[in-house]
């Protein structure tokens, strides 16, 4: 039995909890389905929560009864409640900038008590209707706004409203996800991989990792159909200025022979991401991996990496999800 | 019995050590592979960990109504259940745990056998 806000609901078998209160009408956000993007957190407020369902959330959170309703399956009573009002921060788009033809810089005034590592991601919703979708932060704490790369998608609610948002009010719910650069390891080799905006996410690794003058070797793989969504090459160049290990690879669908090879410290290929980091990286032993953007690229990734040797304790992944009928475009 | 193989192989930690190594053995075996490829590698990972705590005889959730309801409907066969067993001993053996712990692994394993394969 889930009791949730004051009613009761049966569970069929197996069902999940977030499956049991949309089939009763009930309205909880959710996206990916799958446990990834916590778009449906809940709180337990009574009962034993399934450990399963609390994977991936930080402690604090875990010993709060917070829980993803998405893939909860609880094996006896449960009560439930809400926790939107809990971790909402409100605060306003200050600028939104084209970074590449479908990639938008957005930048929000970052709300005082708001704290997180660079490379989480927020839920962000719009006044309204309360849409919501998680972006990663690519900038530093330490900086007055927060910066989020935004994929312009041809029927996307969230990024055509966000294309003429500035000066508007949002909310955020967050940060989540492990995808930071973790400390005192100055000397482990990192890679990262990421297609479309899961740049966000690596650039705010990289920055940190400049930051705190990570000596080991890092090398940065971006995946893109064309070069002009390569974006922020200047900046990642600059970079290299802090992080002399740092080496760049750009992994496209097509593109001009000028447009191939050497280009300052990048490196550019026609071919897979999945081929350019394996062909580089046949064996992975003490390397921290961070992977993001496309779920089944992300999926693909982690599993070679693993089974190249890579601990599945230093693989961070952030996929990308899509709402879960639909299918994102490529960026 | 005084101690479980678990307390005797070093606890947690040495769970942890075999989890690598045992999911990855899986996830490369041909024969049962598919059943370990979850979209969500962790939390597969946390499965095998309390499926080895379990056969380590440590401190586990598990039971037999869990073990039954989790693989009814993968129609597993003696011949899949037979190459998990595989790859438990290949992964003990592999960390040095001597021969008399790893049957008594076996055992407990072998124990919810019946509730894992359809018949």
């Amino acid at each position: 039995m889930l009791r949730f806000e004051g009613k009761d609901f049966q569970l069929e078998d197996g069902e999940s909890v977030l499956d049991c209160l949309l089939r009763h009408g009930e309205q909880v956000s959710s996206l990916c389905r799958s446990g990834a993007c916590q778009s449906c957190l809940l709180r337990a407020t009574a009962g034993p929560v399934p450990a399963l369902a609390q994977l991936g959330l930080k402690d604090a959170w875990k010993q709060q009864g917070f829980l993803l309703s998405c893939v909860c399956r609880p094996q006896a009573d449960l009560a439930l409640e809400r926790c939107d009002a809990a971790m909402s921060y409100a605060t306003v788009v200050n600028s939104v900038t084209q970074l590449a033809p479908s990639v938008m810089g957005v930048r929000l005034a970052r709300p005082v008590d708001f704290e997180f590592n660079a490379g989480q991601f927020v839920q962000l919703s719009r006044p309204g209707d309360g849409l919501m979708r998680p972006y990663s932060i690519a900038s530093l704490p330490s900086e007055s706004e927060l910066e989020l790369h935004v994929a312009l998608l041809a029927n996307g609610q969230m990024s055509s409203w966000l294309r003429e948002a500035q000066g508007k009010g949002v909310s955020l719910r967050g940060p989540f996800g492990e995808c930071s650069y973790q400390h005192g390891e100055p000397d482990r080799p990192l890679v990262l991989a990421g297609t479309g905006t899961g740049l966000a996410p690596l650039i705010g690794v990289l920055r940190t990792a400049a930051l705190h003058g990570h000596r080991g070797e890092i090398s940065l793989f971006h995946g893109s159909p064309r070069l002009s969504g390569i974006y922020l090459r200047g900046e990642l160049e600059a970079l290299a200025q802090s992080l002399p290990a740092l080496r760049l690879f750009g992994s496209l669908l097509s593109g001009s022979d000028d447009e191939l090879g050497a280009q300052g410290r990048w490196q550019f290929e026609i071919s897979p991401l999945e081929q350019v980091v394996f062909s580089r990286y046949p064996k992975f032993d003490v390397h921290r991996l961070f992977v993001c953007g496309d779920p089944s690229l992300v999926k693909t990734l982690k599993k070679r990496a693993y089974l190249a040797g890579a601990s599945l304790s230093r693989i961070h992944c952030d996929s990308f999800a899509a709402p879960h009928s639909a299918v994102r475009a490529p960026t | 019995m005084s101690t479980s193989i678990y307390d005797r192989i070093g606890g947690a930690a040495a769970v942890d050590a075999a989890v690598d190594i045992f999911y990855r053995k899986v996830l490369a075996d041909e024969r049962i592979s598919s059943f370990f490829d979850d979209v969500d590698m962790d939390r597969q990972r946390a499965k095998q960990k309390a499926f080895l705590t379990f056969a380590f005889g440590g401190p586990n959730a598990y039971s037999g109504q869990d073990m039954r309801s989790a693989h009814a409907k993968m129609n597993l066969t003696e011949q899949h259940f037979d190459a998990v067993m595989e790859n438990l001993g290949a992964t003990l053996t592999e960390l040095g745990v001597p021969a008399e712990l790893i049957g008594e692994a076996a055992a407990i394993a072998l124990s919810v056998k019946g509730d894992i394969v359809s018949r």
